[in-house]
């Protein structure tokens, strides 16, 4: 079945922020809002949490014990050589690779992690509600499904009092995000 | 936080968000004059000259080159430094400053990262090269293999340097691309070809702008910025350990890490200076890279040339201090008063010198001079390179093992080929890829330009 988005379009970040609100005090279920710039009080009114940090905290700490293990098995039990009479494990000058690596795992990991739950990769073709949201224009997207009709109406009558430039209403196959 | 009575607004001439993505995308739509492709093909003959060059020292061995037994080291680790030195650009622009939350950055940041990743590509070609047999530069990975297996040596520089810079290279090209997302995402969308839509459109991921990409895209930028952070400081640390680890007077000193990283903030300032001047003037980007943004630039390279006066005054006081001979032979006569005099006072007088002129308002706010400048810290910088390879060598502890040093056409031959690829590298992102980052562009322009900030 196809589902049905009222979309709001916005000219003024303030505008956009109140119309928010107001929908959300009215119960509205918001499906997102696409904005050409990151604004953090949209993340709060949405409740958007993003867990990457901890996850990233645990890349690191991967790679951290994943570098100094292949170090000491390289360099103790697999194939143990002296170079300039240092201990076989000499942990000090394992530091730097260490480092190095550790940055190298978190930085990777995120970056992948960050693709497969944003479903952002080469040739993927996300919804794109509203093309303008990229460019100077702030979209709300209002999920039509369990509304009837008058509180449809009701939602794109409040955005367009809250000084939406425009109320667009579009249906989809099939919504990619 | 930002003063914008002190300091001004970050884009000038109250743009629209409209106004901001056209301007920068414009660039890209129309054909951006003669001199472009007269500057392309002036570096892409410079290119083919160096994979001549290139050529003549894979097929007939570094004997090509000027090294010798004494001065083992040449142009090409000269010139790996100094372009590794001018890749921490864009690291410390958009790192350094996004922690530190200077919004200035915004404008800067994206070219800034693009030079370093082209200058890190011509500087990874170096050393690689440097190995003779470089079909065989897999051997410094560590990978089970049958000649054992045989480890690499993990205590040694060297190794480290090959790490760190694997991972600079990496880390600065996704940082890079990740920027980029929202403003290819952004073309896409405007643009009216089809062929640009496509491709721009599969470059970009599939980017929306909704809530949901951006919270997660904010909190990954800090996340790499806060841990490449330590690149910055790291990857020149490593490389000075390259010298400092070796009982060479002149090389062994513990002042080298903090001296290599200081210089190599240095360097890559002066050249994102060079190219922002050449840049806004020729795109007409001024409103952009306002004059603020140049001042900011001249400020902090004339602290950091403070500061690089000040290592080259230690260096010399520790010398001396030391009481040992090969120290004080080494900079005192073999530097300050010996062969290379001319590459050693001229470094003193590019980066400590003349970059004192930045204490003045009206060179900071003059675009010529400003380039003058900016070109005589990249020239000072190169031979502080040398100074330190060259000098360290060719008169080391037996009179009889030295030498002097020059470069022949086929040393030249390579730097000029690395400029060349640098310096198409830079060409074509200014024509396909938005040279400032519009999504944050738009996220501070608002910043002393309204009434109540």
């Amino acid at each position: 079945m196809d589902r049905i988005f009222k979309i709001g379009v916005f000219d003024e970040e303030e505008k956009f922020l109140s119309s928010i609100k107001s929908l959300q005090e009215q119960n509205f279920l918001i499906y997102d809002v696409f904005t050409p710039y990151p604004i953090h009080e949209v993340f709060h009114l949405l409740k958007r949490k993003s867990r990457l940090p901890t996850a990233a905290y645990f890349f690191g700490l991967f790679g951290i014990i994943s570098t100094l293990a292949f170090l000491y098995y390289t360099s103790v039990l697999n194939w143990p050589v002296v170079y300039g009479g240092k201990p076989f494990n000499s942990f000090p000058s394992f530091i730097v690779v260490t480092i190095i690596l550790t940055i190298l795992t978190v930085t990777i990991a995120s970056l992948a992690l960050f693709s497969y739950r944003s479903k952002l990769f080469p040739g993927r073709e996300n919804t794109i509600f509203d093309p303008r949201a990229t460019d100077d224009k702030f979209v709300i997207v209002v999920e039509t499904g369990a509304m009837d009709i008058t509180s449809i109406e009701k939602a794109g009558k409040l955005m367009n009092e809250l000084g939406a430039v425009e109320i667009i209403e579009k249906e989809f196959g099939k919504v990619n995000a | 936080m930002y003063n914008k009575k002190i300091r001004g607004p970050l884009v000038e001439g109250n743009k629209t968000l409209g106004q901001i993505t056209k301007e920068v995308m414009k660039p890209l739509e129309i054909s951006p004059g003669v001199w472009w492709p007269i500057a392309f093909g002036i570096s892409s003959a410079a290119a083919i000259y160096g994979f001549y060059a290139i050529y003549i020292t894979v097929t007939q061995g570094i004997g090509t080159w000027g090294v010798n037994n004494s001065v083992g080291w040449g142009w090409e680790i000269i010139n790996f430094v100094w372009w590794i030195g001018i890749g921490h650009a864009g690291t410390a622009f958009s790192i350094f400053l996004l922690i530190l939350r200077q919004k200035w950055r915004t404008s800067i940041n994206r070219s800034a990262e693009a030079m370093t990743v082209f200058a890190v590509i011509s500087a990874a070609l170096l050393p690689a090269l440097h190995m003779g047999r470089v079909w065989l530069v897999f051997y410094i990975f560590p990978y089970p293999n049958t000649r054992g297996p045989l480890w690499v040596n993990f205590n040694s520089p060297l190794f480290w340097d090959f790490t760190a810079i694997t991972a600079y290279l990496l880390i600065s090209a996704s940082f890079w691309y990740l920027g980029m997302l929202p403003d290819l995402a952004t073309i896409r969308d405007k643009t009216t070809s089809k062929v640009k839509k496509a491709v721009y459109g599969f470059f970009s991921l599939g980017w929306t702008g909704s809530s949901r990409h951006w919270i997660r895209y904010e909190s990954l930028s800090f996340i790499l910025g806060g841990i490449a952070a330590v690149l910055v400081v790291s990857v020149h640390s490593i490389v000075s350990t390259d010298f400092a680890v070796s009982v060479e007077a002149g090389w062994h000193s513990t002042l080298f890490p903090p001296f290599f990283v200081v210089g190599a903030i240095f360097s890559g300032f002066a050249m994102v200076m060079t190219l922002m001047v050449l840049i806004r003037k020729l795109y007409h980007l001024t409103d952009y890279i306002t004059d603020n943004h140049m001042d900011a630039i001249a400020r902090i390279l004339v602290f950091i040339s403070l500061i690089m006066g000040t290592a080259y005054l230690t260096e010399l006081f520790v010398a001396w201090y030391s009481g040992n001979e090969y120290e004080i032979f080494t900079f005192f006569r073999n530097r300050a008063t010996g062969e290379y005099t001319l590459q050693f006072w001229g470094m003193i007088i590019c980066n400590a010198l003349i970059p004192q002129l930045f204490w003045f308002k009206k060179v900071r706010r003059n675009w010529i001079w400003l380039l003058i400048v900016s070109l005589f810290i990249n020239i000072g910088m190169w031979l502080e390179r040398f100074n330190i390879v060259v000098t360290s060598l060719n008169k080391d502890y037996l009179p009889s093992n030295w030498v002097s040093y020059s470069p022949t056409h086929i040393d030249i031959g390579v730097f000029l080929g690395t400029i060349g690829m640098f310096a198409c590298g830079v060409l074509l992102f200014m024509r396909y890829i938005p040279m400032m980052a519009i999504s944050e562009l738009k996220s501070v322009v608002h910043i002393g330009n309204k009434k109540e900030d």
